[in-house]
């Protein structure tokens, strides 16, 4: 018996695409470049990367919906490829976003067709409908058709289908995408719930206090290769001797942009669009001192809120990503 | 056998286009009655065949579309729920999964055929005996069935190919020229005629007509065996496409493209 409930080893997705009727054009993307890890039970594991990384192929690959094109995974000890119904019977797959459930049907009506599509006998049916409306806080909105759904409420309904079968893994593909921040705070108790209560998690998700707070590890992807895997407090330390300055400012432009990521001292920098507000985001190593430089670049623009503070979770994913691409 | 059957009716009322009361009515019900109208005047003006040919040939016909569409639907419309990937990490069989589908399809032809033919004996005062009329019902039911089941193996081909729908409508086509429904067979050339013996529809209208005409069940039972035969062909079919598709799927990472 196996002690890891997930186990991927140097897996490899490569995609074909063919292009054009009399001259056709194949191309050939790496999507996962042997990517290897594995997840105890019961751990609430992390899977953070920028968009096209290959989380999703990954994913897609544990749970049976891929067939990798190198390396194998086993799930519970089960493989992939050669074992997909016991591997099916023991996983739970959850993507985010407002698709994937059958708009013309009530919420309970999703949850009992699915019921059915993994065996769950009818007299259990209706308490573990009844349980999982409960917790995912549908319980009155049942009956109604989910193409009248919010978003956040069809995320929930994800979830309440996800966990019918009392699945020992849990695969969560960004499932707070789209969704309120109180929902999202929700969801993501909902999440510590069941992983307190023994169900494996593998989560991805673009948001790094989530992740901060929820993941027991993380592991990094970019460009379809494992750049970094740790728990939270180890992944900070590549961001060791830097320190960060965060500045509003409000029309930065590009060129000046370039400047400051040209500084002596700037490791990185990075601008983010918040509204009418630009965030100005840049790492520098800790012994050179880049304010006074950062602001002569900005002057002659409106600034707002000017502060140093100690490298996050989010800084350090920047320069693991960041570093892979330099 | 509740996937099957409590399975395939979540299945049809989620994924079939047209429940809606205005929909089911002009879809099913009011245009195939005026096809049938349509082809019964054909029919006279040309001095093809009399009405009774077109009646119950359209009536057999009624189920055609709704069934093909209906399995093509039944499959194919979960790439636009988004839906295909959850239905897939199912640990159950396949077959049930999606032979369960049909079946509300097949009911649902049964129903369409007979006010079909209803109609269309009373509109055109067509004389149909009563001893008939189980054995009608009887045919129209491996009718639909066999068409549901042909729709199914489409829809199969909706796992792997996302234009599925050009081979549906064209299909419907071929089922009205082929299947002797509505053009007489014998005026068929041979290798028609030999492609129509292999489609759904083909051997329960001639069954529908001899009953119609006076024949006793006992003695059309054999046409009505093969069209059975025929629809159990196309349920084979159908599981062994879903299964090459959905490895064919899984292999090429095409389970997700609209």
């Amino acid at each position: 018996m196996t002690d890891y409930a997930i186990e991927a080893a140097g897996l490899r997705r490569t995609y074909r695409s063919r292009t054009g009727w009399l001259r056709p054009k194949v191309k050939e993307v790496e999507a996962v470049k042997g990517v290897s890890f594995t997840v105890a039970k019961g751990e609430l594991f992390g899977l953070l990367g920028p968009n096209g990384a290959g989380k999703t192929t990954t994913i897609k690959m544990l749970n049976t919906l891929l067939i990798p094109t190198g390396g194998h995974a086993r799930i519970f000890g089960k493989d992939v490829v050669a074992e997909t119904r016991e591997v099916r019977q023991r996983i739970g797959y959850v993507f985010g976003g407002d698709r994937g459930l059958y708009d013309r049907l009530s919420g309970l009506d999703n949850l009992r067709y699915f019921a059915e599509l993994y065996g769950i006998p009818p007299r259990e049916q209706k308490q573990r409908i009844g349980e999982l409306l409960e917790l995912v806080n549908l319980t009155g909105r049942e009956r109604e058709r989910v193409e009248g759904y919010s978003r956040g409420m069809r995320q929930r309904l994800h979830i309440a289908r996800g966990l019918l079968h009392r699945p020992s893994v849990l695969f969560l593909d960004e499932p707070s995408i789209g969704v309120d921040p109180v929902a999202a705070r929700d969801l993501r108790r909902t999440v510590a719930d069941l992983a307190a209560t023994g169900t494996t998690v593998l989560l991805t998700t673009h948001y790094m206090a989530e992740a901060d707070e929820l993941c027991d590890r993380i592991a990094v992807i970019a460009q379809g290769e494992l750049k970094a895997l740790g728990t939270p407090e180890e992944l900070k330390h590549h961001a060791d001797g830097r320190t960060v300055l965060e500045v509003e400012a409000y029309g930065l432009e590009d060129e000046t942009f370039k400047d400051i990521k040209n500084l002596h001292g700037v490791r990185e920098a990075t601008l983010e669009t918040q509204g009418a507000v630009q965030l100005l985001t840049v790492q520098s190593v800790s012994d050179v001192d880049v304010q006074p430089s950062v602001l002569a670049r900005l002057g002659g623009i409106r600034l707002g809120r000017v502060a140093a503070r100690q490298p996050t979770l989010e800084d350090a994913y920047v320069a693991i990503v960041a570093g892979d691409r330099s | 056998m509740r996937l099957i059957f409590v399975g395939g009716a979540i299945a049809y009322r989620a994924l079939f286009n047209w429940t809606t009361p205005s929909m089911f009515i002009g879809t099913l019900l009011v245009g195939p009655v005026f096809q049938l109208l349509f082809f019964a005047y054909l029919g006279r003006q040309l001095g093809v065949a009399n009405d009774g040919f077109y009646i119950v040939g359209n009536a057999v016909l009624a189920a055609s579309a709704l069934c093909l569409f209906g399995g093509t639907m039944a499959v194919s419309n979960e790439r636009r729920y988004s839906t295909l990937s959850n239905v897939l990490l199912s640990p159950r069989s396949r077959t049930l999964i999606f032979l369960g589908r049909a079946l509300p399809y097949a009911g649902n032809g049964l129903l369409v055929a007979t006010f079909t033919l209803v109609v269309g004996k009373f509109l055109l005062n067509m004389s149909v005996p009563g001893t008939a009329w189980f054995g009608l019902i009887l045919t129209l039911a491996a009718a639909s069935l066999s068409a549901a089941f042909f729709g199914l193996v489409l829809g199969s081909i909706g796992l792997r190919f996302r234009d599925v729908w050009l081979i549906s409508n064209s299909m419907v086509a071929v089922m009205i020229l082929l299947s002797g429904t509505t053009v007489p067979r014998e005026n068929l050339p041979a290798a028609l005629r030999a492609i129509g013996d292999f489609l759904p529809l083909t051997h329960a209208a001639a069954a529908a007509r001899e009953l119609a005409g006076g024949e006793t069940l006992a003695n059309v039972l054999p046409g009505l065996g093969l069209e059975v035969a025929i629809g159990a062909g196309y349920a084979i079919i159908a599981a062994v496409l879903l299964k090459i598709f959905e490895y064919e799927s899984r292999r090429t990472a095409s389970l997700d493209t609209l």
